[in-house]
């Protein structure tokens, strides 16, 4: 049969310096996650379709097993390690500190930033209620980035509560087109696209102003200050600005504050998120590098009821974003040594001896 | 240098010069034939239209402007803060009269079109489906010709569809030039790109 040479559309493969750099990120960022006490996790590599989060269902890579069960390669880790701590387990008293380090694969038409396979690294904080585990996790994606050597990035925080509350109060009902619309316009901050969507329902006026000052001015998109005046009117919006509030002035007076930016309008995956919400981006690269946010109703469907907070890292987007920002020469990798003797058993023994002392060397042929 | 700003130079290239001049943040001039040009401390650059998402999206360009029939049409993940309002137009199906539009839609159809995702969306939301040919341009010859039984194009007047025997059978979306921003950029340069969008907004 004939070989075809090119790779799927979508398939990663990496060589020689790529591989190597590829790798010492890797390292450098599970350093951090040791570091801060958490516990690898190293989850199935496939699954039950059925486990994974119903948003991804398009994008999944679905096989049949022997037994006539349909199931997918991993398209995250997240639902998997909920799964996991729900299920295996069970005994291990909470709060249950994982990081995880793999491939995933989901299918994603080619754009920008995007293959249909790519590496996660990320953690899950499960048990993690409050601001302080929200800090937590802020503060060790911080100190990956710094681990790395990039110096100039910024933390996207939203809140998940927000824009479900002022959504519910403007009068979208649950999985409307309408509320999908604008979830769509908000989430590309396209003011006119989100007036055709409010032309759709009768809902609190507050709301709705509310809504439009997100999508158009930067000043209540990015303050909470003055974003409370505007949608300080409705309660729930009010609760998760509190929320919010307490993680900034934290983290400000921890000197970390240049670290964080707010963005209200964040609108992802609102289904999955119920507080605080990030993304990560790095100067000189055009897509977000990583994020996460809290998700306090994941494991309760899985009968083990507990907040939880996570954030993942693309290995393939931290790595561009590392060529981009750290331009200090890299480690150069040392040169082999060769191997001498005069007979095979020779070298055999001049290799082991030089391995002994932990030398990087190259059999070669014989002379 | 502090944004990079990618335009087209097509049919919205002089409204974009009208409004960065009104906003007193100049323009490269129009003689020249490079496709690179700093003005200030803004640099500019000149790409064909539909790329203009893709360069805001991949984040080599900051900010762009370009026509929401573009958009649609790339289907690119940037953020849309700005509606420009000038180089208004109409993406429409048109076909010549006597095709049956007007009562049940043949059941196999065939258009020509430079916006093949916008026509495939368009009849997949009635049911129907269809085969795109893919043109570069003077789409509106094609049904008289035989090519195709349909279009899907952009509309400013009207005169070029009347002058080919053509007449609009749906209106899919009113388009006009909008102001494109890169994600990343959104945050990791955020005064500068505010700063842009508002002094584009006070002079529509």
């Amino acid at each position: 049969m004939h070989t075809r040479l090119q790779l799927p559309q979508g398939a990663s493969c990496f060589t020689f310096d790529e591989a190597r750099r590829r790798r010492a990120l890797e390292a450098q960022v599970i350093s951090v996650f040791e570091g801060w006490a958490y516990d690898e996790i190293v989850p199935p590599l496939f699954d039950d379709a059925a486990t994974f989060d119903p948003s991804l269902a398009s994008k999944l890579y679905t096989f049949t097993g022997r037994d006539g069960t349909t199931l997918a390669l991993r398209p995250d880790f997240t639902s998997l390690v909920a799964k996991i701590a729900a299920g295996r387990l069970l005994q291990v008293k909470a709060p249950l500190r994982l990081y995880y380090s793999g491939e995933v694969v989901r299918y994603e038409p080619p754009r920008a930033g995007r293959q249909s396979e790519f590496h996660q690294m990320g953690l899950e904080f499960l048990g993690g209620g409050g601001s302080a585990a929200d800090i937590e996790v802020l503060v060790i994606a911080i100190e990956c980035l710094e681990a790395v050597g990039v110096t100039d990035f910024v933390l996207a925080l939203g809140h998940a509560g927000v824009v479900t509350a002022l959504l519910d109060e403007a009068g979208f009902r649950d999985s409307d087109p309408p509320r999908q619309a604008a979830l769509e316009s908000l989430n590309r901050r396209d003011p006119a696209g989100l007036v055709r969507a409010l032309d759709a329902v009768t809902g609190s006026e507050v709301a709705r102003r509310a809504l439009m000052g997100l999508a158009e001015d930067d000043g209540i998109r990015q303050s909470i200050s003055s974003a409370r005046q505007v949608l300080g009117g409705v309660g729930r919006a009010s609760a998760a600005l509190d929320d919010l509030e307490a993680i900034t002035v934290t983290l400000e007076r921890a000197g970390l504050g240049g670290r964080v930016a707010i963005d209200l309008s964040e609108s992802r995956s609102l289904d999955y998120y119920t507080g605080v919400v990030f993304r990560i981006y790095g100067g000189g690269l055009g897509f977000e590098v990583g994020g996460g946010g809290r998700y306090d109703s994941l494991l309760e469907g899985l009968g083990r009821p507990m907040p939880a907070i996570g954030f993942m890292l693309g290995l393939d987007r931290l790595t561009l974003l590392v060529e981009r920002q750290v331009t200090a020469a890299r480690d150069a990798v040392e040169a082999p040594a060769p191997v001498h003797g005069n007979s095979l058993a020779e070298r055999v023994l001049d290799a082991r001896a030089q391995r002994n002392r932990g030398a990087r060397i190259r059999f070669g042929d014989l002379a | 240098m502090t944004l990079t700003i990618a335009l087209s130079k097509g049919r919205l290239l002089s409204g974009a010069e009208a409004i960065f001049t009104a906003a007193g943040m100049g323009f490269p001039p129009q003689d020249s034939r490079r496709l690179i040009i700093d003005v200030g401390d803004l640099r500019f650059l000149f790409v064909k239209d539909m790329d203009v998402p893709v360069y805001v999206e991949y984040g080599v360009a900051d900010a762009g402007i370009c026509g929401s029939d573009v958009l649609l049409e790339a289907g690119s993940d940037v953020l849309v803060p700005l509606d420009l309002g000038y180089g208004r137009c109409r993406m429409v199906l048109a076909a010549p009269p006597d095709r049956g539009f007007d009562e049940v839609w043949p059941t196999t159809l065939r258009v020509a079109t430079k916006y093949p995702r916008m026509a495939l969306g368009f009849f997949e939301a009635r049911g129907l489906a269809a085969e795109v040919v893919k043109l570069q341009g003077s789409v509106e010859i094609a049904p008289g010709l035989g090519l195709a039984d349909c279009i899907v194009d952009m509309v400013e007047t009207g005169r070029t569809l009347r002058e080919n025997g053509l007449v609009v059978v749906a209106e899919m979306a009113s388009t006009s030039a909008r102001l494109v921003v890169n994600r990343a950029s959104d945050h990791t340069k955020r005064a500068d790109v505010a700063s842009l969008i508002a002094r584009l907004r006070s002079h529509l």
